[in-house]
């Protein structure tokens, strides 16, 4: 064995030995609790207890009952209409901004503002427009004859309000992924295209999109993750209700840990929207690939 | 990183690998340790909610530190727990054993702990109490709920209670006089209602309890509950659904705010404060709440039912002791230190809850608030728990008063669409999966 054979077995030895710490500790902060919440669902156990071992019936119970599907119901609503809504404003606004607009800089920082804004700030701002009659909003709607709205009380306008509350606070993110898109396209190949007689649309189209399609599924498997794990925006501002009608799988896991103390159930809720959300990821990563491919 | 790193005699390959694995060593073995059970070798763990003010923390505090123990018992430290996600905090600290030796918390967090075999039974504390004369100084009726199988599992500090109140000037103002039956209080709230006031305000938005407490209020006030004189749960009773029916003709006379179901306890709060509510079920601290210092907020008379009953929810916050403790009898010792001394907190009016000793509720302090003693005066003795038509509390009131259960029944009763048997019936099956 030759000198530097042996420096370098020496050498992957010692960077082999310096990763296990780094190793442990993501194992333990990572592994553990998924573990740990694992051996919980299949267990009927309290908060400080695992309590008696029940196979798979957490997730048999969960899945036969209505309100697990009501809510799963509510959350690909709410995914559907927070990514869609969020990309096509921040799309919006990302192309108005790309080209050139006085003071373009000032209205990025202004535009950002729901997205840094702490959420428990906006959503209380926000019940104090809609929540009662004497808000701001339903009294602009009563001035222009149009009724007074209950838009936290009526089910249907309550599951509107969340969403749309999900679209004001998530746009500036699709916003600045777009424009980061949008910033890398050459903009020579829109005066190639415009020299080839193509239009405004066509270039949007066949120009535009593909080329900021990597990029736009990126943001669209970030935004479905921070859909389905959004606690705070649906909580803070109608608690589920009225009478669940807002109510999303992980505000029903949270209910059923922390305010019915079922444990077990609550976390067979988690996992199932943990493997939920991996399927969408695995073919919006698929769709990447192909579009890196094209 | 070249090798040249690795030949200086100053930090060898094998001297940082043991230096590395001797660090990792300490630092897992420091995670290992912790302060003991419920504290110290020398001081038991007290954790305290913040029940009033940040003055209320200091005076809570104080009188922590002033604590003398005699003989082996230890002193105890003070900490404060905030109520946001405080399940978790207790949770997680009683599962790893790092919990307190004593606490406060929510009303039936004892019932729950002491299911898993978590909480130290305050029978023996009890017995000294009615030896040093404590015991008969509590209010009639409040330490028999605590009684479970083996014990009573803690001991109540102070008392919550859900009366009705109502805004003088508006009913002064729309010429009505105040209820003393649900037969004049619907005639009453039509008048009122006439006029565009709200004469049940509530709330049963994210986080708003009262709507749910009020419902309850309505069934206990009509002699029901939810559960019968056995501790059976029993939710479809004729006294339960007609007071549910009652409720459904104010929100169809719109008594209540068509809005009300979805209101937060902001909102419910500028809703009093806005002069929109004339009447309403709420916590015995309203008038502080909504800084009313005109006294045009005042407390109700109990009203009568239609067959004559009086009744309300009252809630007996307490004081548990833990197993994990590095002294069950300095935990005891320090309760009864505790009990002997925190009238002060009354005394420096930093608590806004009401006192459960007949001793604090006569103290000047505590009468010059003049609507709180009021509370004890009429309502206490009418006062009954979530066990009601029942006595004894249980593990499961927990999950019922934060769960939702009883927040759906609610805003399906607010919303007024539902028949009361129907949704009782709804409610009934819902905490049953609950005990399940």
């Amino acid at each position: 064995m030759t000198i530097g054979g042996t420096l370098q077995r020496q050498r992957g030895l010692t960077l082999g030995v310096l990763i296990v710490p780094s190793v442990f500790f993501l194992l333990l902060l990572n592994a553990y609790p998924v573990v740990y919440a694992a051996i919980q669902s299949l267990h009927q156990g309290s908060l400080i207890a695992t309590g008696p071992f029940v196979g798979l019936a957490n997730f048999t119970d969960v899945l036969t009952q209505a309100s697990f599907w009501h809510a799963a119901g509510f959350t690909l609503v709410f995914t559907l209409v927070g990514v869609f809504g969020s990309w096509l404003v921040g799309l919006g606004f990302a192309l108005v901004l790309n080209r050139y607009v006085p003071a373009g800089g000032v209205f990025k920082v202004l535009l950002l503002l729901p997205w840094v804004v702490p959420i428990v700030v906006s959503s209380t701002s926000w019940n104090w427009l809609v929540a009662t009659p004497s808000s701001p909003l339903p009294q602009l709607w009563h001035l222009l004859g149009w009724g007074t709205p209950l838009f936290l009380a009526d089910p249907t306008l309550a599951a509107v309000m969340v969403c749309v509350f999900k679209v004001w606070v998530s746009f500036p993110f699709m916003m600045m992924m777009t424009s980061s898109a949008l910033a890398s396209v050459d903009g020579t190949v829109y005066e190639a295209a415009a020299m080839d007689g193509a239009g405004r649309v066509q270039q949007f189209r066949h120009i535009t999109m593909p080329l900021i399609a990597r990029s736009t599924y990126i943001s669209w498997i970030l935004m479905t993750i921070f859909c389905v794990n959004d606690f705070p925006t649906i909580y803070l501002l109608t608690g589920g209700g009225p009478v669940d009608a807002t109510t999303s799988l992980v505000v029903l896991a949270y209910r059923t840990v922390f305010q019915n103390f079922q444990t077990g159930p609550g976390v067979a809720i988690a996992f199932l929207m943990t493997a939920a959300l991996v399927i969408v990821s695995v073919v919006l990563f698929r769709q990447i690939r192909k579009s890196a491919v094209e | 990183m070249t090798h040249a790193a690795f030949r200086n005699p100053a930090l060898t390959r094998r001297g940082f690998l043991g230096f590395a694995g001797g660090t990792a060593a300490a630092l897992a073995l420091s995670a290992c340790t912790g302060s003991g059970p419920g504290g110290s070798a020398n001081a038991i763990k007290f954790w305290d909610m913040p029940w009033g003010t940040t003055s209320y923390t200091a005076a809570a505090q104080k009188l922590t530190q002033a604590y003398k123990p005699t003989g082996s018992d230890l002193k105890a430290t003070y900490q404060e727990i905030q109520w946001n996600n405080f399940t978790q905090t207790f949770a997680s600290a009683v599962a790893s054993k790092t919990g307190p030796a004593v606490s406060t918390g929510g009303g039936f967090q004892a019932f729950q702990y002491a299911q898993q075999g978590a909480i130290a039974y305050a029978d023996d504390l009890l017995d000294t109490f009615k030896k040093n004369g404590i015991y008969d100084d509590f209010l009639p009726g409040v330490v028999e709920p605590f009684k479970m199988k083996d014990g009573y599992a803690a001991v109540p500090t102070q008392l919550d209670m859900r009366v009705w109140w109502y805004r003088k000037s508006i009913l002064d103002e729309v010429g009505v006089e105040l209820p003393t039956t649900w037969d004049e209080y619907l005639a009453a709230g039509k008048k009122l209602a006439a006029k565009g006031y709200y004469a049940f305000g509530t709330g049963a938005g994210a986080g708003n309890n009262i709507g749910a407490h009020s419902m309850i209020v309505m069934m206990i006030n009509n002699g029901g509950g939810l559960f019968n004189a056995a501790g059976e749960l029993d939710c479809v009773t004729d006294r339960n659904i007609e007071a549910m029916d009652f409720v459904k003709e104010l929100v169809a006379a719109k008594i209540v705010d068509p809005g009300a179901l979805a209101y937060t306890t902001d909102n419910l709060t500028s809703q009093w404060k806005s002069k929109k509510i004339a009447m309403g079920i709420s916590t015995a601290g309203l008038n502080n709440d909504l800084g009313d210092t005109t006294g045009d907020v005042l407390v109700a008379q109990p009203m009568a039912g239609p067959h004559g009953d009086k009744g309300t929810l009252q809630f007996l916050n307490n004081i548990m002791m833990y197993t994990n403790t590095p002294s069950q009898a300095s935990s005891e010792a320090f309760l009864t230190y505790w009990f002997q001394n925190y009238k002060t907190l009354w005394q420096q009016k930093v608590i806004p809850a009401l006192p459960v000793l007949k001793s604090i509720t006569e103290l000047p302090e505590f009468q010059q608030s003049v609507q709180q003693a009021e509370v004890v005066k009429t309502w206490q003795p009418i006062g009954k728990t979530y066990a009601a038509q029942g006595t004894q509390l249980t593990p499961l009131l927990a999950a019922i008063d934060a769960g939702q259960a009883l927040s759906d029944f609610t805003q399906t009763m607010l919303a007024g669409k539902t028949d009361s048997k129907t949704a009782l019936a709804s409610l009934e099956t819902a905490i049953k999966a609950l005990k399940s």
